[in-house]
């Protein structure tokens, strides 16, 4: 039986629906884009072929650098601080009593189900600088000078919309490593703790090393969606102000869109996926290369 | 060749061939759109009766930027449509304002299904009239007689000399002042200032009291998109002004550079709101209605809703210098390429056309109801009118020059982005006015709005 699955033949048979539906969906929708980063399109109509004029025009704008460093910025919030914290928050999670697991559990499930829109918003309420509640704690502690208009000042502006990317997410990581935490067997903390490990020595020397399958999962989905960080973006400051909160998505979309230069949003969007495959692929090689089993 | 590897290759080409018809275009069944029979159940109808019956179907793009755009759907058009047109049937779709709804538009034409009737907008009006989507109203209108229900008919007309949309003339009337609440004033002892100077004074003297100055929509650049920008240059040169609009000068005109420099100075004394470059439109209505700040910088659209505060007037933005006198020159908003339009592809251009015509007066009844001035006459006895619209009217009839709008007669979609972009910018107090200045100034020239 296994002789004949394994032959070329019935691997073909069986690749083939999965390679044609992503044929399809995934690599069939990037030709027209690819041809349309090479072409000036004003949205309405092709301009005619410009060959590589477009990524030479985009890279040249001060707007696609301060885009970039911008991702890069909520990748780095992302990975080094949320995954750590969100780490922490699973291993909290798991020596709890089961009835305070489950209220961390629904707390921290919550935000991630709700409308980045809604969450945005709470959150521009948050920072607005007159009555805001920022604000507000500062000048009620006395530290009027720490206040300041959080999402149109050029230093805070980033930081402040990072902030509440993680603040939502950051739960739900937790969430999806605690459920890996969970299908480490019991005996192997058990043997740990009669040898006398403490809880730091068993999370770094057990816990985390079993869990690379899981933290490989929860770092391509994370840094794939900060690369992706448009919403909360859109939401809270249009990208402003001026472009000093834009995202390398939301340039694509402001030059394809609202500057009606398609070509070049297109050239951005193909410039964007390469830097996705390459971190995919640094992610794949370098983090949890070896298989598990226990 | 063995018969694995012609299977392999069996297996590929059915696969390119599957891809390459799943994703085919199919014009004919992407734009045909079926009559609709609303009386298929009754058994005894005759043929004849039957084709009577069939709805004619049309999609409506609307702009739906506020409470104006809203009532007007609720009140107006929704109500007053299955009366006028019992034979359609309407699919609505609301389409926002501004880039959304331009940007929903170009998507639309993007994917070959651009809806029958739509708001058009100067914003993006070159591109959809070159890729031919937008149908010429003026033999239309003019056989209907509808051409003739406007006060001004050669307003309505593009520079090439046709119709492309109609609205109800009220955009003509629409332009920057500021709002101000009365009572606020006289507790801070202030008055109304007669030039900058004297407001920027004012401004000063209300921060000093805790009263948050000007409020005004600042998120993505709107107020120096579409204001800000041309009364700050024309406060201090009027000509100036004139001459950007028709692209005689540049950026680097010193009049324009000191109309760009007026701005920082304001964001940097503090005239505004905290946060100004991040206050989105109804934000800064609400902080003033609800008198957080004393003066609202805002086109007069919002005039009939502000009358029903008792305290609140308004003034023309002050003079920055001898060039300019307050009664004496106005900016308007209006444009011809802004109101309802026709897609030339649609199936069924004379309901779309009806439809038009329908659409711009039942605007027309509802600013009518709220005391605006009109173009587009409705044949209802002229209503009295609010005070402080009386006061708007004398005024802005009294004007000697008219200036249009730059941010509808001079700019294409990418200038007019960029100008938002950096504009957001220098109201944050941390831009100068010369980084906007260098870059806008570049824009401007690659400016394709003046090449049709």
């Amino acid at each position: 039986m296994n002789k004949h699955f394994s032959t070329k033949m019935s691997i073909t048979i069986f690749v083939t629906p999965a390679l044609l539906i992503f044929t399809i969906f995934c690599v069939y929708p990037l030709l027209p884009q690819l041809w349309m980063s090479l072409h000036n399109h004003n949205g309405f109509q092709n301009l005619g072929f410009v060959g590589l004029d477009n990524y030479l025009s985009v890279i040249k704008t001060s707007s696609f650098w301060t885009a970039h460093k911008n991702t890069y910025l909520i990748l780095a919030m992302s990975v080094l601080i949320g995954l750590p914290i969100s780490m922490c928050f699973a291993l909290f999670i798991d020596i709890q009593t089961t009835k305070l697991r489950r209220f961390f559990k629904t707390a921290a499930m919550f935000p991630a189900i709700l409308s980045v829109v809604v969450i945005s918003q709470i959150w521009v309420a948050f920072y607005e600088p007159n009555w805001g509640l920022f604000n507000s704690i500062l000048r009620s502690i006395g530290l009027d000078s720490l206040t300041r208009s959080w999402l149109t000042d050029e230093k805070t502006v980033m930081m402040s919309i990072g902030l509440t990317f993680l603040w939502q997410y950051i739960g739900l990581n937790a969430i999806l490593l605690y459920t890996g935490i969970k299908t480490i067997p019991k005996n192997y903390y058990e043997a740990a703790l009669i040898d006398g490990a403490n809880f730091f020595q068993i999370s770094t020397r057990i816990t985390i090393p079993l869990l690379q399958e899981v933290i490989k999962y929860v770092l391509i989905v994370s840094s794939l969606g900060s690369m992706a960080f448009y919403a909360h973006v859109r939401v809270m400051t249009a990208g402003g102000p001026g472009d000093l909160s834009r995202t390398v998505i939301y340039q694509m979309y402001y030059t394809a869109f609202d500057t009606s230069q398609f070509g070049k949003g297109t050239a951005i969007a193909v410039i964007f996926i390469l830097q996705c495959l390459i971190i995919s692929f640094l992610i794949q090689r370098f983090v949890a290369r070896e298989k598990l089993e226990f | 060749m063995n018969k694995k590897s012609r299977f392999q290759i069996a297996t590929l080409l059915l696969s390119v061939m599957l891809v390459a018809t799943a994703c085919s275009s199919n014009n004919s069944s992407s734009t045909t759109t079926e009559p609709k029979s609303t009386n298929s159940s009754t058994a005894n109808q005759t043929e004849d009766k039957k084709g009577s019956d069939e709805k004619v179907k049309l999609r409506i793009m609307t702009i739906t930027t506020d409470e104006n755009r809203n009532n007007i759907m609720e009140q107006f058009i929704k109500p007053n449509l299955a009366k006028e047109f019992p034979n359609l049937e309407v699919e609505f779709e609301p389409g926002g304002g501004g880039e959304d709804l331009a940007n929903k538009i170009k998507t639309y034409n993007a994917s070959g299904d651009m809806p029958d009737v739509f708001w058009s907008d100067a914003g993006f009006f070159t591109a959809l009239n070159q890729a031919g989507n937008i149908m010429d109203l003026t033999d239309s209108i003019t056989e209907s007689g509808f051409i003739n229900k406007f006060k001004v008919p050669e307003a309505l007309k593009h520079i090439d000399g046709k119709i492309y949309s109609l609205n109800s003339g009220a955009d003509t009337y629409f332009t920057p002042v500021i709002f101000y609440h009365k009572d606020i004033f006289e507790e801070a002892g202030v008055t109304v200032p007669q030039t900058f100077d004297e407001f920027l004074n004012v401004s000063k003297t209300l921060k000093g009291k805790g009263i948050v100055p000007v409020a005004t929509p600042g998120k993505d650049g709107w107020g120096p998109q579409l204001y800000m920008l041309q009364q700050m240059i024309q406060i201090g040169d009027p000509q100036a002004m004139i001459d950007l609009v028709n692209n005689n000068i540049d950026f680097e005109h010193p009049s324009v550079v000191a109309g760009v420099e007026r701005i920082e100075q304001m964001a940097k004394e503090g005239v505004f709101a905290d946060g100004i470059a991040n206050l989105d439109y109804g934000p800064a209505v609400e902080m003033f209605t609800s008198k957080k700040s004393a003066m609202l910088m805002m086109f007069t659209w919002e005039l009939p809703n502000l009358a029903k505060i008792d305290t609140v007037d308004f003034f023309p933005f002050p003079s920055a210098s001898e060039q300019y006198d307050s009664n004496k020159v106005v900016q308007f908003w209006g444009s011809p390429l802004n109101g309802y339009a026709v897609s030339s592809k649609t199936e069924h251009p004379e309901e779309a056309l009806k439809l038009v015509e329908f659409l711009a007066m039942q605007d027309a009844l509802y600013f009518e109801s709220i005391g605006s001035a009109i173009s587009l006459e409705t044949g209802n006895a002229p209503g009295e009118l609010e005070p402080l619209m009386k006061k708007y009217l004398t005024w802005y009839n009294g004007a000697e020059v008219m200036i249009p709008s730059l941010a509808l007669n001079s700019v294409d979609s990418r200038t007019s982005a960029e100008i938002a972009t950096y504009g957001a910018r220098i109201l944050t107090g941390e831009y100068p006015a010369a980084d906007f200045i260098k870059q806008i100034n570049q824009v401007w020239k690659e400016n394709t709005w003046f090449e049709n």
